[in-house]
């Protein structure tokens, strides 16, 4: 394919960019929708912000736009173009790329040929590679854009902020003038963000078309020209960013449902410390970190990604060990302890990446469901009896709803909601005293996370003691009888009872509260 | 030399900059890099052994010593152009042995030069290759299987060419080139080995299609997404896998003068070659290493290997010798961030602990 | 809508294993049935088809073995130099006056012994499994010759050449009896106990293993030492059978072994499959390579046609997994080099 070589663009030239528009998108996946009907342009010269809550379809509008997702229906049109059968090589070839969540750069590989990966400009000899202009171009990109990086670096000793500028510079050199950026500021600490989001300042005042998704309303309201909202795979506004303000986008996210889950009275607490932590450390993670659950306590644990909060939960869980500090589960001190000895003790650990650490997307759900338990199961004769097992995997399974049309399906043929539910499923069958669920309704459709925090509140109610980790603010103050937040790695606060608000959590979960 | 960005350590070594700090840091990245490690530890062993046998420095040994390390080290380039997109290759024995024999019974009988028989060793080999390509990269077998298949399946080709007879009278032509010297010390094996290794270095390093290669084995998804052509870059890999196990072949057969059936499958030589791929500093999960290192590491397992028999260690310790290289090789790369020692030790204690 | 169809689909895929011990099934009674009519000597009035076994069954308990590895996305390449080790082991204990079969024990354990060193070098230096234990085979190879010499001992008691080896019990030979309790021990051990979920689970997806509190690298490192021991009964089997040991004698059986795994429908990448598939795939290609053998064909040339029913196999498979919407090979390739999760 004769991929033009890298234009030399003067530095800070407007482009020539189009407007890019969706409509009426539709995307399924295994029987959910993801998009149902989407229309949203983006034009150029303005920056374009999708908001909506986890699984409202945002990541899956931009992933198709890109090529990444093949569209089930609707038209995508590029400066009026209609768009046919979109390959990510197509989309990139027409000038739109997408800065993904996580940087999927060549690690072994200098920063420099990361840029040009794909378009390596022709040297003089045929078949090799221009070092020479590559090394003068990327000189011009990074100036254009302001960054800081040494070309000779290779990529897996780039931090994630400057892999993603990175990223932002391969889509100047691919001359694409039609940039997405899928979340890029939740693994960025606040100062790592401002600077990311000059440089998207400086792209638009350059004419470039820019699609922006984030769940910090207060970076949305400050850097958007335009903001779309989602639910539940539909559009439910546009407006300019100028009308909009964080109540009416928080409005439109959630709906008229926030009323749904005022949270859930429960009789007061007893006093019983299921779980305590005192002075936890890792070097790099988290430092000084200190609190206690009761029996039949929801306890939030708020922050933003990146904030330390997976990483004490993983810590508390033995995934991770501890440099200092003590965790105290039931009055027995946890020592060297494995996730296998903290199931057995009674403590849980959901985590937030479902896909990966979560589900065997090929077992079936049965064994998916015991698989938690699988030295408790009931054995004959040695052997594991596989027609208990069935049976306790099925209990569990309606006890938390999992919908399904046969049990005998390997489990990546369900929903995510479903999923979610399963997995559920799996941790009600170890009986647990202490359960840490890490963003429990992340990619879960509306009815299954009513479900979800109907469950959450009914092992509350049973006397667990439960830890909930979100980015959803809202959904920390439906659930959680007392919340504490933490910030790059220290705790900023506690609030419980009605003091729960998403305005004072917001305030908290960047530092604004102090410590 | 500019400082040309590159994975390979020997470019990619920073320009050392003012003051004493950062030129000892350059040492010590310099000393990082496993091509000048092999250098250094192979004459090391070439002092040492000659201390104690002052015979093995002489420039007849040396000369066989070189001489006998080329087939190795032939298709220890062609085997890291394959691991570079993270494949592997199981089947360059027979590939070898298939262009030895055809080679040999027509030089046999038909007088055949080693000029002529250069081209058909190149094409049986990757014609070979060519094969292993389409299974890995079209019929999607992974390429661990797809090549252990046809290794079954080549070693039967080359039962089949060999028609139960063996390759034993050679033009004298073979002889030459096989155990000749172009100059002393420095046979005519050598320079070709020299030349494949620097040849295939400056192409991974230097062209657009070098790059892909690393591009392919570092993230092949997001190769795919840039414009890449996985698929053409994958088979070429196998390709040029399989010609220089061709040309593997042909100096094996004028080395040792002879071929049958089970040449190259019965010496393991496919193992030897993946074992200097690895010494030489190239990762099985791909992207990382160059052919210069497996080049250096197959001359260095032969003077290994000979200095153990000067010190009268029974050959029969040789394989040994290859496997404990191996090892040490890969606890020796410092950039894994893999356990040390201790610590590995230590969490085994742990997790006994954790157990009971 | 496009419920039906896709359901459907789906319905053929879920049974994907079941189909391929079908297919398998209808492999071997085709290959019987043309053996036994078209190949002179070989059906031998069913006895001699069974004594045929006798030729390969050490593939089939090596085979369950790597198995066990494979199972948890690892590979063991040092059980072909395991089986001649542990030949040479024994017959060298025998010979110092040990009794046999306490010499064939030992032998084993030993092999067991290697194997977890094998099993702990992998997973607390967190290398490559096939690094590891290709580098074991060049070891243990040496030491094979080194312990065996050039003129390792011979000619073992009767008792044990003809229960470990080519005896039979009526028109069973005692290999088959032997086999299909390793067989059957082997299948319930992988689908019915605790530590084979905990294998299987691992092999499909290591990360989500460790977050559900399988200890991943001791189940590893018992995988290796069940391929360890395993690769030890082949030996021993292998030396009662010819009477013999040599320090070569079982490098040529690790390929075979391999083979009949991933045609048995083992995932190489770990988790999928069924081990029962294995023990088919053992007498698939046994006697496959035994038919052409009688036939007249090569060695060579019957090693030649099992990797080409091993590749055609596979080709088959993948591709009718990626016409049914199966995770495709790059996605699976990628879940099992993705970092190892936070250390």
């Amino acid at each position: 394919m004769a991929v033009s070589a890298p234009q030399q663009n003067v530095v800070g030239d407007a482009v020539a960019s189009l407007a890019y528009e969706a409509l009426e998108i539709s995307k399924s996946f295994g029987g959910a929708k993801a998009l149902d009907g989407v229309s949203v342009d983006f034009r150029p010269g303005e920056i374009h912000t999708l908001v909506g809550e986890n699984g409202a379809g945002k990541s899956t509008l931009l992933r198709v736009m890109s090529g990444i997702y093949e569209r089930d229906g609707g038209e995508l049109r590029l400066g009026g173009e209609s768009l046919e059968r979109l390959t990510p090589r197509e989309a990139q070839h027409r000038g739109i790329y997408l800065v993904p969540q996580e940087p999927t750069l060549m690690p072994h590989l200098s920063a420099l040929e990361n840029l040009f990966v794909g378009i390596i400009p022709r040297g003089r000899l045929p078949f090799t590679v221009d070092w020479k202009r590559m090394r003068e171009s990327a000189g011009d990109y990074f100036a254009q854009l302001g960054l800081a990086i040494d070309p000779r670096q290779r990529a897996e000793t780039l931090s994630i902020a400057q892999q993603q500028q990175l990223e932002c510079a391969r889509a100047l050199v691919h001359n694409c003038s039609v940039i997405f950026f899928d979340e890029p500021t939740s693994p960025l600490t606040a100062h790592e963000a401002e600077m990311l989001f000059a440089l998207m300042r400086r792209l638009r005042e350059r004419n470039f078309t820019l699609g922006f998704i984030s769940h910090r309303l207060d970076e949305v309201l400050e850097l958007s020209d335009r903001i779309t909202v989602l639910r539940d795979a539909r559009v439910v506004a546009t407006m300019d960013a100028a009308d909009a303000s964080r109540e009416l986008l928080v409005n439109e996210m959630v709906g008229h449902q926030v009323t749904i889950q005022r949270r859930h009275a429960r009789a007061a607490q007893s006093d019983d410390v299921a779980l305590s932590v005192q002075q936890l450390q890792r070097e790099g993670e988290f430092h000084n970190i200190s609190f206690e659950v009761h029996r039949g306590e929801v306890l939030g644990l708020a922050g933003l990604v990146g904030s330390g909060r997976t990483e004490i939960a993983e810590t508390i869980f033995g995934l991770r060990h501890a440099e200092a500090g003590r965790i105290t589960l039931e009055g027995h001190q946890l020592v060297r302890h494995s996730p296998r000895s903290c199931i057995d003790r009674g403590l849980i650990y959901l985590s937030e990446d479902r896909g990966r650490n979560g589900i065997f997307a090929d077992v079936q759900l049965p064994e998916n469901v015991s698989s938690a338990i699988v030295p408790r199961l009931p054995r004959l004769r040695g052997l594991l009896n596989r027609r208990v097992e069935q049976r306790l995997a099925g209990e569990a399974m309606e006890r938390t709803q999992v919908r399904a049309l046969r049990r005998d399906v390997p489990i990546r043929s369900l929903s995510g909601g479903n999923q979610q539910k399963a997995l559920f499923a799996r941790w009600l069958l170890a009986e647990p005293k202490v359960a840490i669920f890490d963003e429990p309704t992340r990619g879960v459709d509306v009815g299954a996370k009513a479900d979800i925090y109907a469950l959450i509140d009914g092992l509350a109610r049973d006397g667990v003691a439960i830890i909930v980790i979100s980015s959803e603010l809202e959904e920390l103050t439906w659930i959680c009888d007392r919340v504490i937040a933490v910030y790059e790695g220290h705790v900023t606060g506690e609030l419980s009872g009605e003091q729960i608000t998403v305005a004072a959590l917001g305030r908290l979960i960047v530092e604004e509260g102090g410590a | 030399m500019t400082t040309a960005p590159s994975p390979s350590p020997l470019l990619s070594a920073r320009p050392a900059g003012v003051g004493q700090r950062s030129a000892r840091r350059t040492l010590s990245r310099l000393l990082a890099m496993r091509e000048l490690q092999l250098v250094l530890v192979t004459v090391v062993i070439f002092a040492i052994t000659t201390a104690h046998a002052s015979t093995f420095i002489s420039a007849g040994n040396i000369s066989f010593l070189l001489a006998d390390a080329m087939a190795v080290a032939v298709i220890a380039v062609g085997q890291t152009i394959v691991v570079l997109t993270r494949g592997i290759d199981l089947s360059v024995a027979p590939i070898l042995g298939t262009a030895a024999l055809a080679v040999g019974f027509l030089a046999q009988n038909h007088n055949l030069t080693p000029l002529e028989g250069l081209p058909l060793a190149l094409a049986i080999g990757a014609a070979m290759g060519l094969g292993n390509g389409f299974m890995v990269a079209l019929a999607g077998i992974p390429p661990i299987i797809a090549t252990l298949g046809s290794l079954a399946i080549y070693s039967g080709v080359q039962a089949i060419v060999a028609h139960s007879q063996e390759v034993v009278t050679l033009p004298p032509a073979y002889f030459n080139l096989g155990n000749g010297d172009a100059i002393n010390g420095i046979p005519y094996l050598a320079l070709i080995g020299a030349g494949v290794a620097i040849a295939f270095a400056l192409i991974l390093w230097r062209t657009r299609f070098g790059r892909s290669i690393y591009a392919v084995g570092n993230n092949a998804e997001a190769a795919r997404r840039a414009g890449i052509n996985v698929s053409r870059v994958t088979v070429s890999s196998y390709v040029l896998c399989g010609a220089l196990a061709g040309l593997g072949g042909l100096i094996f057969l004028a080395h040792v003068g002879s071929a049958d059936s089970t040449t190259g499958t019965d010496s393991n030589i496919q193992l030897t070659a993946i074992a200097a791929t690895l010494i030489g500093g190239t990762t099985l999960t791909g992207g990382k290493g160059g052919v210069i290192g497996s080049f250096l590491a197959a001359i260095f397992l032969e003077v290994a290997l000979a200095a153990l028999v000067e010190f009268r260690l029974n050959p029969i310790w040789e394989p040994a010798g290859v496997g404990v290289m191996i090892l040490l090789a890969v606890l020796a790369d410092p950039t894994t961030g893999r356990p040390s020692l201790r610590s590995a030790l230590r969490m085994l204690l742990q997790s006994q602990r954790a157990r009971t | 809508m496009a419920e039906g169809p896709a359901r459907i689909r789906r319905g053929l895929r879920l049974n994907s294993e079941q189909w391929w011990m079908t297919s398998l099934a209808v492999l071997l009674a085709a290959e019987l049935l043309y053996f036994s009519l078209g190949v002179q000597g070989f059906w031998g009035g069913g006895t001699g088809m069974l004594n045929q076994t006798e030729y390969f069954l050490d593939i089939g308990i090596m085979a369950i073995g790597v198995g066990f590895v494979i199972f948890a996305g690892d590979i063991d390449l040092s059980c072909g130099a395991m089986a001649s080790f542990v030949g040479i082991v024994m017959a060298e204990l025998w010979k110092q006056g040990v009794e046999i079969w306490v010499a064939a024990l030992i032998a084993v354990l030993i092999a067991a012994l290697i194997g977890l060193i094998h099993g702990l070098i992998i997973t607390l230096f967190r290398l490559e499994s096939l690094l590891v234990t290709l580098a074991s085979q060049f070891i243990l190879g040496s030491l094979a010759t080194a312990i065996g010499g050039g003129y390792p001992p011979y000619g073992f008691p009767h008792a044990f050449t003809s229960i470990a080896g080519t005896g039979s019990v009526g028109p069973i030979p005692a290999q088959i009896i032997i086999f299909a309790v390793i067989g059957w021990f082997s299948v319930l051990l992988v689908h019915r106990t605790a530590f084979g979920r905990s294998l299987v689970l691992l092999g499909h997806n290591r990360d989500a293993a460790r977050y559900t509190g399988v200890n991943v690298s001791w189940t590893r490192v018992r995988a290796f030492v069940l391929s360890g021991l395993f690769a030890g009964i082949a030996g021993i089997v292998i030396a009662a059978t010819y009477n013999s040991v040599r320090d070569d004698l079982g490098d040529s059986l690790l390929l075979p072994a391999i083979t009949a795994v991933v045609l048995g429908g083992v995932d190489i990448f770990g988790g999928r499959g069924h081990m029962a598939g294995v023990l088919f795939a053992t007498f698939v290609l046994g006697f496959l390579y035994q038919g052409l053998l009688i036939e007249g064909i090569s060695q060579l040339t019957a090693n030649m046609v099992g990797g080409g029913v091993l590749v055609v196999a596979l080709a088959l498979k993948i591709g009718l997994e990626r016409r049914g919407g199966g995770l495709s090979f790059a996605h699976r390739l990628r879940a099992r080099f993705s970092p190892g999760g936070v250390p």
